[in-house]
């Protein structure tokens, strides 16, 4: 594959994973939220549009009995309405909850949803692909079809980040700011920090399945082996890495986070340990995670002097 | 009139009882001081007060409305206001975000309004920095208005803590301890503070104090708790001059 | 409703995976007082290396599984002095973030090395016989009588000498323990020695009922934490009642719902614990 072809190809992936980074900075860099079931929104997305979309499968080994045949648009826009919904149910049960306790409730939460659809052979083929999601504008495209992508990608990519910088900067951002830092302050000032805590979780619930259903009809075939938890964690570490709070650090930590990832898809021939090398990317990327943590806790793009306000020195 | 009556309130943890049959009442305008050696009570009184206990048994009362079981934000909500004895500064927060998070029915705390950023969101974000300029200027903070509040002093926080709750316009202010912490000189601007809201705005106090000789000097009506018990109620004077009381702080330096 | 007795001592033997995990578990985020995720990863380590001593150098089962509980015994606190002890100042979040990181190096390197298809552990006997009906594996005995012995081992530990006194004392206030002299880095190091050691036993244990594979430990996780959060943090007996309940509850649970989703039945019992009885089954959470 050209070297150019390769480039629009990773460019779409971090653009995919830079509005997973948006949603997750709104619970965590804004809110203080530890959301580990990030995954599961990227899933609901991308099931739902991909089901609302596509037929069922016909022929004798097909498991699937849902299926539609609406425009692409109104796949995406429901996967993003749904993940925003499945993302305020999961808060419901667990925002009252501390810290770890958050954590652990949305993480198995997440594995919960991953077994329906691994397991709900009738719904979503279950363990195997579901395939043929349509990709929009297919054929009509007068460039390469991966760059007219990576085009409406990054174009999202950017209305969320001016909308979620906006939202940060406002009146509703000062209480999720508030929230993070000190959950009483907020609550004796008279704001029901419990509503403003589902509000944040939906809202980056559903920007993650926004991310889903553009992700499904790029690819065209999704299965649940896709949407591991190591997906929730890689955009932890692209959060953290690029600058907990700031939009553009969630941008750039994912960028840095797929490139380091696919970074092997531009070394040529053979190299030693090729067959590790998705590994040892991975490895890579747990070593850069502790190192930013150690060195530079405030990420690449992040406000130092926050983080170190209060601290004595 | 009555702004603010605690009714019978009892309040047990574990096996202990922390508060037992407390009543008072506070009236409009009227500055009310809590005293107690350490273990009173008092600390779980103001909490069932501000709503961050419930009562086991009792009720509290707020502009002729039973509160007991309402969270703390309905409370603000309503007028009732608490500030923290630890000052709960935000850090992360400069001071003037700490004042304007204060700001009550703002509609720019609205989703959909926020990502518009309608007209009246701007307008009323507009008058909140009005607000909390002249508060802050009050309380001498206003050139700190940039900074993060997690660099502010000991005593510049306490400020903060105040000048948020005054931000949010409250009826009844419960101060926490106010003077824990602060110098005398910054003590004196406290107290006449106080007074001033209070003649100038109309505001009601209820302030838990150790500083015994500050209640004295501010308050109309003083509540001494023992034991999780009023002990004794009255006028400065009565209070001081009360032998539960004397007896209550082992050697009496009431 | 009469109880399918095989599912009851299938139950028991995955309790006991989970209690014995959810121990050494509970013990370290007890008294370092943060979510380890790299736990789960701790628990491949061990198995692994214990297969790689048993299947790849040829030893019999017994010598690998003290290689690979001591190998986690040492590479967890070489983990700690090489990642975790330059963030002993930092706050809790940022440590479970650390971990993440850690977790992602440990896996992807027993996928390097080993790849990323299942193994087994290569066992002299193969037979599961039969009694009152219940069929019962070589591994699983084993699985039981080594959970048994451990358990009593870290309770007289615990109990009877000044180190297992100490921990329990870190436990319940860091603060305090510090004012009474209690040495906290020697102490973590011995918290890190029995925590991993357990680690390691519980993975190969895992590894012996299930598969050896790269992310077994994480699979099993939320099911050990779920162990240790129902039965109180830095609670040993909760981990353990909390281990044995979600272990029965779940193998139990195929009586009546498709087993695919019996590892949901680990969320519920954390979801409902947490909601009832939130300092832990016997009420003795130190968090």
């Amino acid at each position: 594959m050209a070297l150019v072809d390769l480039l629009l190809v990773v460019g779409v992936i971090a653009g995919v994973y830079s509005l997973l980074a948006i949603g997750m900075n709104m619970h965590w860099g804004d809110t203080g939220l530890l959301n580990f079931a990030h995954a599961a929104f990227f899933a609901v997305g991308a099931y739902t549009s991909a089901i609302l979309t596509t037929p069922p499968a016909t022929g004798s080994l097909a498991t699937r009995v849902v299926g539609f045949d609406l425009p692409i648009v109104v796949g995406i826009a429901a996967g993003t309405a749904l993940a925003g919904v499945v993302g305020v149910l999961i808060a419901i049960t667990s925002v009252r909850l501390e810290g770890d306790y958050l954590a652990m409730v949305t993480l198995s939460s997440a594995e919960l949803i991953r077994l329906m659809i691994h397991n709900e052979a009738w719904l979503t083929t279950g363990a195997q692909t579901l395939k043929n999601i349509p990709r929009p504008l297919d054929g009509a495209v007068p460039v390469s079809y991966d760059l007219f992508y990576l085009v409406l990608v990054w174009g999202i990519v950017g209305v969320c980040y001016l909308l979620f910088t906006r939202l940060s900067r406002s009146p509703f951002g000062r209480v999720l700011h508030a929230i993070r830092e000190n959950d009483d302050v907020p609550l004796a000032l008279g704001k029901n920090t419990y509503v403003f805590k589902l509000k944040s979780f939906g809202i980056g619930a559903a920007v993650a399945g926004l991310a889903g259903g553009l992700w499904a009809h790029y690819v065209y075939a999704i299965s649940s082996i896709m949407f591991l938890p190591s997906i929730t964690f890689l955009i932890w570490a692209a959060v953290i890495i690029g600058g907990a709070g700031s939009y553009g650090g969630a941008i750039l930590g994912a960028s840095v986070i797929v490139f380091l990832r696919q970074i092997t898809r531009f070394i040529p021939g053979d190299v030693p340990f090729g067959d590790q090398l998705s590994y040892i990317r991975l490895m890579v990327v747990g070593l850069v995670l502790i190192l930013v943590l150690y060195y530079r806790p405030e990420g690449l793009l992040g406000d130092a002097e926050r983080l170190q306000a209060g601290t004595s020195e | 009139m009555t702004l603010l009556e605690a009714n019978g309130l009892r309040k047990t943890f574990g096996g202990i009882v922390a508060v037992d049959d407390v009543s008072f009442e506070v009236d409009r305008t009227e500055i009310v001081g809590v005293i107690g050696p350490n273990g009173a009570g008092k600390s779980t009184m103001f909490k069932l007060l501000a709503g961050f206990h419930t009562p086991d048994e009792g009720t509290v009362m707020f502009d002729g409305e039973d509160v007991t079981e309402r969270p703390p934000n309905e409370r603000t909500q309503r007028g009732l206001v608490r500030t923290f004895q630890i000052a709960q500064e935000l850090t992360g927060m400069r001071v003037m975000d700490n004042m304007l998070l204060a700001s009550q029915n703002h509609p720019g705390e609205k989703v959909l309004a926020a990502a518009a950023k309608t007209s009246s969101v701007r307008d009323f974000e507009e008058d909140a920095r009005t607000r909390a300029e002249e508060l802050l200027k009050f309380l001498e903070l206003w050139d700190l208005r940039d900074e993060y509040a997690g660099n502010l002093s000991g005593g510049q926080r306490k400020l903060l803590e105040l000048g948020r709750a005054l931000m949010a316009e409250p009826e009844l202010l419960l101060l926490d301890e106010p003077m824990a912490g602060v110098n005398p000189d910054l003590t004196d601007r406290l107290l006449q503070r106080i007074m001033d809201l209070r003649d100038e705005r109309d505001m009601t106090f209820l302030v838990v104090e150790h500083d015994i000789e500050a209640i004295m000097r501010i308050s109309d009506t003083v509540v001494g708790m023992h034991d999780g018990t009023v002990l004794s109620k009255g006028t400065p004077e009565e209070v001081q001059s009360d032998e539960q009381m004397l007896e209550a702080y082992l050697g009496g330096e009431v | 409703m009469v109880l399918d007795p095989q599912l009851v001592w299938n139950g028991l033997v995955v309790g006991s995976i989970i209690a014995v995990s959810a121990l050494g578990l509970t013990l370290i985020f007890g008294i370092l007082n943060f979510i380890n995720i790299a736990y789960g990863d701790y628990m491949a380590a061990g198995a692994y290396v214990a297969w790689a001593v048993n299947a790849q150098v040829g030893l019999p089962i017994g010598v690998a599984i003290v290689a690979g509980v001591l190998f986690m015994s040492v590479g967890s606190v070489v983990l700690d002095k090489l990642v975790f002890q330059h963030f002993r100042t930092r706050s809790p979040i940022t440590l479970l973030i650390v971990s993440i990181g850690v977790a992602f190096f440990i896996r992807n390197l027993l996928r390097a090395i080993w790849g990323p298809s299942g193994h087994f552990y290569d066992l002299p006997l193969e037979a599961s016989p039969s009694f009152v009906g219940v069929r019962f594996s070589i591994e699983q005995v084993a699985i039981m009588v080594t959970s048994l012995l451990l358990l009593l081992g870290v309770y007289v530990m615990l109990r009877r000498t000044r180190v297992g006194i100490a921990m329990r004392a870190a436990s319940d206030d860091r603060m305090l323990s510090r004012i009474r002299g209690v040495d906290t880095e020697k102490l973590v190091l011995y918290v890190w020695l029995i925590g991993g050691g357990i680690a390691g036993l519980g993975g190969i244990m895992l590894g012996l009922d299930a598969q050896i594979r790269p992310n077994m430990g994480f699979t099993a996780l939320i099911a050990i934490f779920a162990a240790v959060i129902l039965g109180g943090i830095g609670d040993p007996k909760g981990a353990v009642a909390g281990g044995y309940t979600i272990g029965l509850a779940q193998e139990v649970s195929v009586a009546v719902i498709p087993s695919e989703y019996k590892f949901g039945v680990g969320l519920v019992a954390l979801i409902v614990g947490l909601l009832t009885r939130p300092d832990g089954l016997f009420g003795e959470a130190t968090r």
